[in-house]
Order: structure tokens, then sequence, then C-alpha cells
């Protein structure tokens, strides 16, 4: 990580092109993504028939089409309206000067990171949960419950829902707190699980600068060993709470963690549009945000989530051409709809980890349970399925996983736009043992043993 | 050029999104005598008719629904002079103060809400991101507004929203406007809970949630919040 390569980004987000945000939303990147789809002849390929691509010259085709346009558009500042934007040498500098393979946490608990390939049998990690939102007094036992599978490489923890019993509100002096709090709750957490070394995406609980500036790299904090987590609100674009957090990142000699989710019928158009920005979008987290990682997701915005077709498709034809034609290690989200204690929830898991696997996705961060739309929706069931479905998909064809997806998606695709709610981490789970109920575990079993049935080679 | 064409082409530059071209045809509509309101309901009001189908069955996305949104705004700006208020009423559903409220600088959800709701004729004053609740109260005080909407994609946001609703108590002015709230983390039961009006799950329910606050006869705030998709 680079002062000289931030300054430059941050001398670019004051002297780049001006553009308003207005018309980067309705004619660059619209315009741009457009043009791109034209240009190679993407129009209309999404085959929802077929929702995971088993095509390499589709894949590759996106890939150029992503690199190109993160070469002509860049990335906006929305604080000052001018963009970041480099040159093909710049870029393919920083994509050749990305690390390949990276070791991540401490002691017994290092895991190894490794760039993979489409097919790879090289075993992708897996950082559990997302940061759905969770109440202060569940949020230790519910971390612990997840950090005690092994299957489970990373954590990345909740969203505080209050810090020491007070509203905890978007940039206020509690989100500064919170960053500390959480940090110390998230260490109590591990070392109850007997893995004090895991890594962190960290801070989750810091929607602005300032839970960051609490909890990251300062005493009794997340660790510089824990990744510094940089989000940023829209594909291809930044903002000066990111690039805040991705300098004080720096500052404390840790490594950024950066990502941004594409949405399919938003700024960049169809789905093929989606795909294209999500390319760009993942080579530009380590040209603006010095990220250490490739990173993008896609939400199909008629059902907040990406376990339908059109969104599984994308995303195994992005990250496709991102690890056919690079060495970047690379991350993406799966936003499952179903609640715990679902079937629901553990077909779309089924579905997005075998095609992450099987795309070359080098580690995943989730699950998303119930759309990330209630607090302490939840549950370390989930999470355990999830890395388990990951990990045993390395190796396995894309042509075994569509016709997999094609098995599995028709028994959730019905309930995307009004999935089952389930059951909250108090309700499925019981809390003194931290053991799923009877209930949750019959459905895990089921749904287990049903893609053992249909080839999926869990153990 | 007759009537009917000048209405089509209206119509035609309004789905492009050309906003100078749709303001130009306007005005040369006005100055060979067309009237205004047949212009509102036979060009304008039938161009976002169709826009909206076109969304509904995703044939058309966010940014460009967004261009032609203000390319009926421009033409709007031409007409509503011309239009009495009586005559307004026949075609507009009200006006709404739209934002994301602080902390959070999401707006593709905002954008979207904001965008269907003009589709659908209501009069969408968009005040952007991390909007501190007060300015959200002054821009409804200044336009005479009748619904305030407020985004939030995070739960640590969330809370601003309450805010709002309780300024709006605390200064007697919670009579004067619906409120209703929206985003990823935002639920049936936190809209209750902080007693808005409306709430819906998914981006096109604000239509629905605001279509039925501004003709359901209800003065603000009501007894029960109306709450689609949950």
């Amino acid at each position: 990580m680079s002062v000289q390569a931030l300054l430059d980004v941050l001398d670019r987000a004051h002297t780049g092109p001006v553009c308003s945000v207005k018309d980067w939303d309705t004619k660059v990147i619209p315009g741009k993504v457009s043009e791109k789809l034209s240009e190679h002849g993407l129009k209309g390929t999404c085959t929802p028939e077929n929702p995971i691509n088993t095509e390499d010259s589709l894949a590759d085709e996106f890939w150029h089409a992503g690199f190109e346009l993160a070469v002509d558009v860049g990335m906006l500042c929305l604080d000052t309206e001018r963009v970041i934007k480099f040159t093909e040498e710049e870029l393919n500098e920083a994509i050749r000067n990305a690390p390949s393979e990276v070791i991540l946490g401490e002691g017994l608990d290092k895991v190894l990171m490794k760039a993979r390939k489409p097919e790879d049998k090289t075993t992708p990690l897996y950082c559990a949960p997302i940061g759905i939102e969770a109440s202060e007094d569940l949020w230790i036992p519910l971390i612990q419950g997840i950090a005690q599978h092994r299957v489970i490489d990373m954590i990345q923890g909740c969203s505080l829902k209050t810090v020491l019993g007070r509203q905890l509100r978007s940039g206020t002096p509690y989100e500064t707190l919170a960053g500390r709090v959480q940090a110390q709750m998230h260490r109590e957490a591990l070392w109850r699980a007997g893995r004090p070394g895991m890594c962190a995406t960290s801070v989750i609980t810091s929607p602005t600068v300032y839970g960051q500036l609490g909890g990251y790299g300062v005493p009794g904090g997340y660790r510089t060993s824990d990744l510094a987590l940089v989000l940023s609100p829209a594909e291809l674009k930044t903002s000066y709470v990111s690039l805040h957090k991705v300098i004080h990142a720096i500052n404390c000699g840790g490594s950024i963690f950066a990502g941004s989710s594409s949405v399919i019928g938003g700024y960049a158009g169809p789905v093929e549009g989606s795909t294209v920005a999500m390319v760009a979008c993942a080579l530009l987290q380590i040209a603006v945000h010095q990220s250490g990682w490739g990173s993008c997701s896609v939400i199909d915005m008629r059902y907040n989530g990406n376990c339908g077709r059109d969104a599984q498709w994308a995303i195994s034809v992005a990250f496709q051409g991102i690890s056919r034609n690079s060495r970047l290690l690379t991350q993406s989200v799966l936003n499952q709809v179903g609640g715990p204690c679902t079937d629901m929830l553990l077909y779309e898991s089924a579905v997005g980890m075998m095609n992450l696997s099987a795309s070359g996705i080098s580690f995943s961060i989730g699950p998303r349970s119930a759309g990330g739309r209630y607090a302490d929706y939840i549950s370390p069931l989930e999470c355990k399925f999830c890395a388990e479905v990951l990990k045993s998909s390395a190796g396995m064809k894309r042509s075994e996983v569509s016709e997999l997806a094609k098995l599995l998606i028709p028994k959730y695709e019905d309930k995307l736009r009004n999935p089952p709610k389930g059951k909250s981490f108090t309700e499925c789970f019981d809390l003194k043992t931290l053991r799923p109920t009877k209930e949750w575990l019959d459905i895990y079993l089921k749904v287990k043993n049903e893609l053992i049935d249909l080839g999926v080679p869990l153990e | 050029m007759s009537k009917e064409e000048t209405l089509d082409k209206l119509i035609q530059a309004i789905i492009n999104g050309d906003e100078a071209e749709a303001k130009k045809i306007t005005e040369d509509a006005l100055a060979a005598g067309m009237d205004p309101l047949d212009v509102v309901k036979k060009g304008a009001v039938k161009a976002m008719d169709i826009i909206g189908e076109k969304w509904r069955r995703f044939e058309m996305f966010l940014s460009h629904v967004m261009l032609a949104a203000d390319a009926m705004k421009s033409v709007m700006a031409v007409l509503l002079p011309k239009i009495t208020a009586e005559q307004k009423s026949t075609f507009s559903l009200g006006r709404v103060v739209l934002g994301t409220v602080s902390g959070d600088i999401h707006d593709i959800g905002k954008n979207l809400v904001g965008t269907l709701l003009s589709v659908a004729g209501f009069e969408v004053h968009d005040i952007g991101v991390d909007i501190p609740y007060k300015d959200f109260i002054e821009k409804a005080k200044e336009l005479n507004a009748d619904i305030i909407a407020m985004s939030c994609l995070l739960s640590t946001s969330m809370y601003f929203q309450k805010d709002i609703i309780q300024y709006l108590e605390d200064a007697g002015l919670r009579e004067k406007y619906y409120v209703i709230v929206g985003g990823g983390p935002v639920t049936a039961d936190w809209t209750t809970e902080i007693g808005a009006d409306g709430w819906g799950k998914y981006a096109d329910d604000a239509v629905t949630v605001c279509k039925r606050l501004v003709t359901g006869g209800v003065r603000p705030p009501l007894p029960k919040p109306i709450l689609i998709g949950e």
C-alpha cells in the first residue's frame, strides 16, 4: 500500500474532470455502460435459463468491457464532484501490484487466501456474518456461536443496534464509541470460541468514518492484522468518508478491504450493464481505495437480493472474467432474502456459494439472512452451511453447478419478493449451549442431505 | 402540425428524456393556441403512464426514468403558470419533500422513489442525502408540502427518522404533513413505533402509499400507518 499512490488519488479527487452526481448517474454511467455493451456485443447475452455461465469467451468479453469502462469513466468523488481517472497503464500496474495470495489472522487462526480460477480446486475462504444489525446483549454469543465453527475462516460481525445501551446514531460520538466497544466485544467472542487470532473485516459499525477512527488500530481496538473495511454507497463512486477510512488504515499500518455493489435496474441499467459495472468496480477498488481485493457484488432491485437467475448469472460472468484474466484476490457477497430457520435461505445459499466457488472467487462474506432487514435475524447455522457449501464446491465444474442451480432456484424464485422472515437468533438457537433448535437443525440436515443426493460433495 | 402530432412528439420527447426538446414542443404548443390542460393530460401525463409501464416491465431503468422525469418537470414548469389551482388539482397528486437522513449517503433508493413518485404525478422535491432533520422541515414549510419522505439504508441512521417526527410533534406541525419512511432496514414495526404515516417494502410501493395518503381523506397523523408489503 503506497502513500504516493494514495496522494495521487487525493490529488485527482481535487483536480480531475468536473462531473455532477446527477450527470454521473443519468448520463455518464448509463451512456458509457451502454456503449461498452454495444462495442463488445454483450447486449441481451444474459441467459436466465442457464443461470451460471459456462462460456469462457463471454466472461472474457465482459472482463475486457469492464476494464475499458474502468479506464474510460474512473470513479466519481461525491464530495468534490470530480472524477478520479487512471490511464490503462496505471490501472494495469495497480492490478499487477495487487497480491495473489495473503496470510490473514494470527497464531493458530491464520489462514492462507489465494487467487483462484474458475473450477479451481483451491479452497476459497468464508467470512461471516455480514453486518446485520444485532442487539448488544446478543452480540457476543452470536459471534461466538459463529466463530466456534472451524469451517469459518474470518469474522466481520454484526452492526451494533445500541452502544452501552444508548441509541447508536450515525456520525455522532456514539458511533466513535461504538467502534471501540465493538472491537472489545469482538475479542471477547473470539476468545470464548477459542479462536482469538481470527482475522476480522472491521469496523462494520461504522456507517461514517467515526466508527473506524474509534475502533481500528487504536489501543484496545481492532488490530492492524485485521482488514479495514471501506464500503462505498454505489459502484464507481467514492467519497471522503471512504477515503478517510483508507488513510486511517494506512496511518495505522493496516490493510484495506474495499467493495461496493452494482444494482440491476439501477444506474448501469440491465443485468449485462451491472455485470460490466461490477468488473470495473472491482478493479477500481484496488486503484482508488488501495484494496488488496477486487471486490464487488450485485443487487437486483426487484427483490433487493441476488440469488435469482439474473443476479447469479451476473456474479458468475463477472468473477469468471476477473479470475480468468488476472491473478487478483477477489471477493463477493451473497444477498439472500430468506430468513433463518427456513429452507429458502439454505437453497439460496447453496446456489450462490456453489456459483462463487466455481466462478473463481477467493473469499465471500455473508450471509445476509432475511435480506439484512431485521435485527437479530441471523444465526450461526446458516453461516456454517454457507462455508461448508462454498468450500466443498471447490473444483466443481461450472456445468455441474449450472445444472444444480436449475434444480434449486425453482424452489425459491417465486418467493424472492415476499420471502419468509424466518426466526430470530433467540428463536432458533439455544443461547446456553449455542446450538440450533431441533427445528432449525432438521431443516439444515434435510437440505444438506438433499444436496449430497444431488452430488454436491459435502461431508 | 396537427394537435395529435404535437402531443405525440411531446410524449416521445419526454420518454426519450430530452428536456430541451420537450420544453420547446410545449412552448410551441402554447404559442399555437393549444389548451395547457390538454397538453398536461394528453401529453405529459400520458408519457408518464407509458414510462411507468416500461419501468414495471423492466424495459426502462433508473437513469432513463430519471431523465424522463426531468423532461416532464421542464414541461410542467412551462405549463403550470397557465393553469388554475382548480385545474391543477385534477392531475397533480401532491407535493413531496424527499431525502436521505443524516449520516447516510446512499441515494439509489431515494432516487428511485422520487422518480416513481414523479412518474405517478407527484411534485417531488429531492433535497439530497445526509440531510439534517430540520432541513426536511424547513423545505416542507417553504413548499407547503403534503408529504415528507425519508429514506435510510443504515440502521444507525434510522433514529433520525424518529427525530423528525418528534420535532414535528413538538413544534405543533405534525398535522401539516404526512410522513413516510423507507429503506433497507426500515420495517413496518419501526414505522408504527415512530408514528410515521406510511411505509412500503419496495421503492415502487411508495407510490401506492402516497396515493392512499393524499386521497384517503384523513389528515395527518394517521391513527395507523399504511403499510404495503409486510
